[in-house]
């Protein structure tokens, strides 16, 4: 028998409305990971996305952010089963 | 306070701090400063000073800065680069602070330590401000002041900057800090810098080395931001222009080593300061595990930023603050106008006819006070937009229009400046400072003055309320004149989106730029910022009303004024009221006094230099709809639109028919007659002036501020001519359409 797999990491874009995820891996042009960072995106953070689209609304460890990366950077996230 | 000497300054203390953490409100809270605070990022673009009186006789004085947001000392965008430059000492008129506050917001204080243990590297004694500290509870966390002082090294204060709670201890805290620097500075091994690979502190020695051979000596902090910074942010703009190129070559020579050797610049930097964050915040905070789902604020967000709900939401809030303004408005406006006239009444009742009842009645009361008329108008304009600006609404307006700004290759980061210019474009043209992209923000910029800004409120209710049939509809919920207001309030936006289209694809072309930003909490708009804000405007309207608008008037009434001969004339008034004075006046002799007066002043009026350069501009400005007073009543508001109320209220009081003089501005428009007797103005001629107005350039200090933040000139000329020509295309396509009916 096998383990129970872990979710897919997925970009954070793909959270479904009220889903939550931990960030896993943050990618993408350095600066602007780097700015991520600064912001307090960063690995082992936890998100939840509140409103989905091109431009999301999510909320990061209690603080609401919006965000539209495009190209720039991507956000891994492992999504948390409730 | 004022007079007192520099040498007195005994310090310099800066505020700094995440954005939206309360720094201009503990700002004011300690120095009884006017900062200007609101709830959304980039309230805050440049610095502001106030001094504060210090230590237990008072004796000492404090300069006191407040800098704008930022999340890190790496600067990205040019209002993080005016804190970075205040803390290095760099900027101009400013001294290196001698201690720096640093404002945490308590409910976040993870994120918020980033910033500090960089500051903590500059050696400034620190002291901390631990601010929101009264909304800790309802989040559902606890920390230890005492502990979190300990753990970090440096004073930690609890503050509620709002509510002015911590204000004292904060004072002793400054103070106690001032006496004995050192309690504020921590030990190189303390701090965060400590745990950097070995490799780059030599690698910054190098550097630095290298950099004395070069005869350019930059502070070590300095260093290491250009080794870990890339070359687009603000951190090299310490590098001496013309070397430019030599020291980009060295440093990524020193990344390329780093790289090699497993350090990843840039990313090691946060592992390293979050890696710091971790020690410092271990057994000092806690958090209840909560629900944190569907709280009230996530349920208005889910529907305050949903995609057409939002929009809707947004247009209907607008527009019932226009149908609003103009009918809260109605009477305290009545009343000023009342005064006016009754004071242009009272000049002439008690000085003999001549050039200085003259100049007092038509000059400056009726040029002064048609402006002044206004002020009402503005200041619940003002009222309004401090309750939006302090509620949290701005920053989910500007998530929700992100949406439709990127479709023009633009980012939400433009709407709150642009927002912020609908009360007046100077600040928001200063906003755009918070922009990091560079080519967004010059669009951005250049569009700002597009937007209705509150100078041209006095304009458009002065030919509204002349000219628009005072309508209502929906059983008197809808007011016409509400609706043609807010018409003329969209209409410069409305241009505005496809001059930045234009922009950005030819004159600015470049990747789409992205869009990060916190969202501030919601909360009750606080009863101080409302006022403070609503006072502030009313007094720099006053000081307008004062300066530039009472200085035009004068000038425009002496061009309407001279050259001609009043003698005459003034014979004729004096005959007039002598004879209206009578107990029972002769009503055949006054009506034909009335006539000869009212012959004799347009006549002076079109032989004044007004009326000859009015001449000269009329072929100009006919296809407008608009006569020669009306083309130099817009050529005279040049330096600030609402001049032109000003300029049209002293022509037409010099003009006016006797039984008009002083019945205010509206009725002698209305009654303004081209010399074959047909009425000068109509809905036509008004609402091309109003569009004119939407869309021209006609402010001097939004030009001088394009210039500032642009450093060219060229700009500000590109802007003022691209806004005439639309302004003038503009009313001319309104006037002919609207003439054709
Ligand atoms: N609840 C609470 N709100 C605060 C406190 N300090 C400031 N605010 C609010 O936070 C918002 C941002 O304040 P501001 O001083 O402009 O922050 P700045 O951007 O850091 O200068 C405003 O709406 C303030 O009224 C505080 O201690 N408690
Ligand atoms: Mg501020």
């Amino acid at each position: 028998m096998s383990l129970p797999s872990k979710p897919q990491a997925v970009p954070v874009e793909f959270l479904a409305p009220e889903a939550e995820g931990v960030v896993v891996d943050l990618c993408g042009e350095e600066r602007n990971v780097h700015r991520l960072e600064e912001l307090g995106i960063r690995c082992g953070c936890k998100i939840r996305m509140l409103c989905p689209g091109e431009t999301c609304l999510l909320a990061i460890e209690g603080k609401k952010m919006c965000l539209r990366l495009g190209a720039s950077a991507e956000i891994l996230v492992q999504p948390l089963t409730p | 306070m004022a007079t007192r000497s520099k040498s007195e300054l005994s310090a310099t203390v800066a505020l700094i701090g995440n954005p939206n953490t309360g720094k201009s409100s503990l700002f004011n809270a300690l120095s009884g400063g006017q900062a200007r605070v609101g709830n959304y990022p980039g309230v805050t673009v440049e610095h502001k000073t106030a001094r504060m009186q210090f230590g237990r006789d008072k004796q000492r004085i404090i300069e006191l800065v407040d800098l704008p947001g930022t999340y890190s000392l790496s600067a990205r965008s040019a209002d993080e680069a005016v804190s970075v430059e205040v803390l290095s000492g760099e900027m101009p008129g400013v001294s290196r602070p001698d201690a720096v506050i640093v404002i945490l917001d308590a409910t976040n204080i993870e994120r918020n330590l980033y910033l500090l243990s960089q500051v903590l590297e500059l050696k400034i004694p620190t002291l901390v401000a631990l601010n929101m500290w009264d909304r800790i509870e309802a989040e559902g966390i606890s920390i230890d002041p005492n502990a979190l002082s300990k753990s970090l090294g440096v004073p930690v204060v609890c503050t509620s900057a709002s509510n002015r709670q911590g204000i004292p201890e904060l004072h002793l805290a400054l103070e106690s800090l001032l006496e004995s620097p050192t309690l504020g500075i921590l030990a190189s091994e303390k701090l965060a810098s400590a745990s950097f690979p070995e490799a780059f502190h030599r690698s910054v020695d190098e550097l630095s080395q290298w950099f004395e051979t070069q005869g350019v000596s930059l502070p070590r902090f300095q260093i290491e931001r250009l080794l870990i910074d890339d070359a687009q942010g603000h951190s090299y703009r310490v590098i001496p222009k013309g070397r430019a190129h030599e020291i980009a070559e060295r440093i990524l020579e020193s990344r390329k080593s780093l790289g090699a050797q497993g350090i990843a610049i840039p990313l090691f930097e946060t592992r390293a300061r979050y890696g710091w964050i971790k020690q410092q915040v271990a057994g000092v905070i806690e958090r209840k595990p909560r629900d944190r789902k569907n709280t009230a604020s996530d349920w208005i967000d889910r529907w305050l930023t949903h995609r057409w709900v939002g929009l809707l939401f947004f247009f209907l809030l607008m527009f019932f603050i226009f149908q609003s303004i103009t009918r809260i408005a109605d009477w305290p406006m009545q009343g000023i106008e009342f005064a006016s006239g009754w004071l242009g009444d009272l000049v002439k009742g008690m000085l003999p006819p001549g050039p200085l009842e003259s100049l007092l009645s038509d000059g400056i009361v009726a040029g002064v006070g048609s402006v002044l008329v206004f002020l009402p108008q503005i200041a619940i304009l003002f009222f309004f937009i401090a309750i939006l600006e302090d509620c949290g609404y701005m920053s989910r307006a500007a998530f929700m229009m992100d949406k439709f700004m990127s479709a023009i290759g633009m980012s939400g980061k433009s709407f709150l400046p642009l927002m912020s210019s609908f009360a007046c474009a100077i600040p928001g043209i200063m906003a755009t400072r918070t922009i990091e992209n560079r080519r967004d923000r010059m669009v951005t910029l250049l569009i700002a003055p597009l937007m209705s800004c509150s100078a041209r409120w006095p304009v458009y209710v002065l030919m509204v309320s002349a000219f628009v049939p005072n309508r209502t509809y929906l059983g008197g919920w809808v007011g016409l004149q509400g609706a043609v207001l807010f018409g003329m309030m969209c209409l410069g936006a409305l241009v505005a989106i496809p001059v930045a289209w234009l922009l950005k694809r030819f004159v600015f072309p470049g990747e789409p730029s992205t869009f990060i930003m916190e969202l501030s909490s919601y909360k009750w708009p606080s009863l101080r910022v409302v006022a403070m804000r609503v006072w502030e405007r009313i007094l720099a309207f006053l000081a307008r009303a004062g300066s530039l608008i009472f200085l035009t008037s004068v000038l425009i009434w002496a061009a309407a004024y001279f050259p001609g001969d009043h003698s005459q004339l003034d014979r004729t008034v004096a005959q007039l009221r002598a004879e209206a004075s009578q107990p029972s006046p002769d009503e055949s002799k006054l009506e034909s006094l009335e006539t000869q007066v009212n012959q004799q002043r347009s006549e002076l009026i079109s032989q004044s230099y007004l009326g000859k350069a009015g001449h000269w501009i009329e072929p100009v400005v006919r296809p407008l709809g608009w006569d020669g007073k009306i083309g130099i009543a817009v050529l005279a508001s040049f330096p600030a639109r609402e001049v032109i109320v000003a300029t049209l209220g002293t022509i037409y009081s010099l003009g006016a028919d006797q039984d008009e003089s002083s019945q205010g501005l509206v009725q002698q428009l209305r009654s303004a007659t081209w010399p074959d007797g047909r009425a000068v103005y109509s809905l036509a001629t008004a609402c091309s002036i109003m569009v004119f107005f939407a869309l021209c350039a006609q402010c001097v200090s939004t030009l001088v501020t394009i210039r500032r933040e642009t450093n060219s000139w060229r700009w500000p000329i590109f802007s003022f001519v691209y806004m005439t020509s639309l302004a003038y295309i503009g009313a001319w396509i309104v006037y002919n359409i609207m003439s054709m009916w």
